[in-house]
């Protein structure tokens, strides 16, 4: 399954992140995550999706690419939203519990363009 | 339940009575006038995975309140007055039970079934179980694991003081708290965690401290604070969920 890219775009709005979570939960599972790992994955898709999106949702699509790689699984979220959305900055809470969760992670705006890639390696045998 | 107008004014004259005497008696005779209204509210709230024996009892205790705090002098038709009341009596039973109200009861059976496996496996293994091991175990399918481990985010409409399980294996939260160190307790901790977190119930800040502070994985936390891993999970999701919308309102 080496290179497998699953992509999911759809309505900026916090209603739908559950199928971009949904989403990494069964690729994860794919990849012989264990219940753990499947778990902080979801974590990290909400808390990254969450950057993007905000509780009240942005005018545009979000689109998330799933990448499964050999050992690890790799999830890109980006979206150009015309409303104007609040910095997606990190707060130092949200950069802990990341970090916590995944092995790497990052999130970026450039214009009206914002963008978060993760990483999650497999570690379960 | 249509009423006719007779009906009506003297039940209006019934409900002016017990505002004025409080008599239990009438009380009862203006609930069982209206336990139709409460039977009708339950059976809007049927089929989301919660007996409607069950349901019909929640909007009973709903009209209860309802009849006890009417106040006929207001003008108001009773019914308009009690129906947000036992509609938020019925909300907050599904909210209680931790179930948001559209989760399908085949997935939450699913979820209740495979938040078991995942314990057992846990405990049995020493580690955190694969999908397929957990799919094995439940006899279903690993696409059904998937879904009913998902299912657990649907908790996040529980309220903010629910956090009891209904469930006898995994006794509630509150009960556990008081073997943790004391030190984390601590007002140090609250400070280290930042205004936001302090805002959280007790315990979920201990849960998040342990899984992001203290770097414990899901199924050690469930085994420290001896509830399932599941049941940590969504703690942990709704705790986020909560903090993001803090911190969205803060900024």
């Amino acid at each position: 399954m080496h290179g497998e890219e699953v992509r999911l775009t759809m309505p900026a709005i916090p209603q739908l992140l559950r199928v971009a979570r949904l989403t990494a939960a069964g690729l994860a599972g794919r990849l012989g995550f264990n219940f753990d790992e499947i778990e902080d994955v979801k974590i990290a898709v909400d808390e990254l999706c969450f950057a993007l999106v905000g509780t009240k949702g942005r005018d545009g699509d979000l689109t998330v690419v799933y990448r499964l790689l050999d050992d690890a699984l790799e999830i890109e979220g980006s979206g150009t939203f015309t409303t104007d959305a609040p910095n997606p900055v990190p707060s130092e809470l949200s950069a802990q519990i990341l970090a916590a969760v995944v092995d790497e992670h990052e999130l970026q705006r450039e214009g009206a363009e914002v963008r978060f890639w993760l990483r999650k390696q497999r570690v379960a045998s | 339940m249509a009423l006719d107008r007779n009906d009506k004014n003297e039940l209006m004259r019934t409900f002016e009575a017990f505002a004025e005497s409080r008599d239990s008696a009438l009380r009862d005779q203006l609930i069982e006038a209206h336990l139709g209204l409460a039977e009708y509210l339950a059976r809007r709230f049927a089929n989301r995975g919660e007996p409607l024996d069950d349901l019909v009892q929640v909007a009973s205790l709903g009209l209860v309140k309802a009849v006890e705090r009417f106040d006929p002098a207001r003008g108001l038709e009773f019914t308009t007055f009690a129906t947000p009341t036992i509609v938020g009596e019925l909300k907050r039973h599904f909210r209680d039970k931790g179930w948001a109200v559209r989760v399908p009861r085949r997935v939450q059976e699913l979820h209740l079934r495979v938040t078991k496996v995942i314990d057992d496996l846990s405990l049995e293994m020493g580690r955190s179980p694969l999908i397929p091991e957990i799919a094995q175990r439940a006899g279903i399918t690993e696409d059904e694991v998937i879904e009913a481990i998902d299912a657990g985010s649907a908790y996040r409409s529980a309220s903010l003081d629910a956090g009891r399980s209904d469930d006898e294996e995994s006794p509630g939260l509150l009960g556990q708290l008081g073997d943790l160190d004391p030190e984390l307790a601590s007002a140090e901790r609250r400070a280290a965690l930042g205004p936001l977190i302090g805002a959280l119930p007790e315990r979920e800040q201990v849960m998040l401290y342990l899984r992001f502070y203290e770097g414990m994985t899901q199924s050690e936390i469930a085994k420290h604070l001896g509830i399932s891993q599941m049941h940590v999970s969504r703690l942990l999701a709704r705790s986020l969920q909560q903090l993001r919308e803090l911190a969205e309102d803060a900024s």
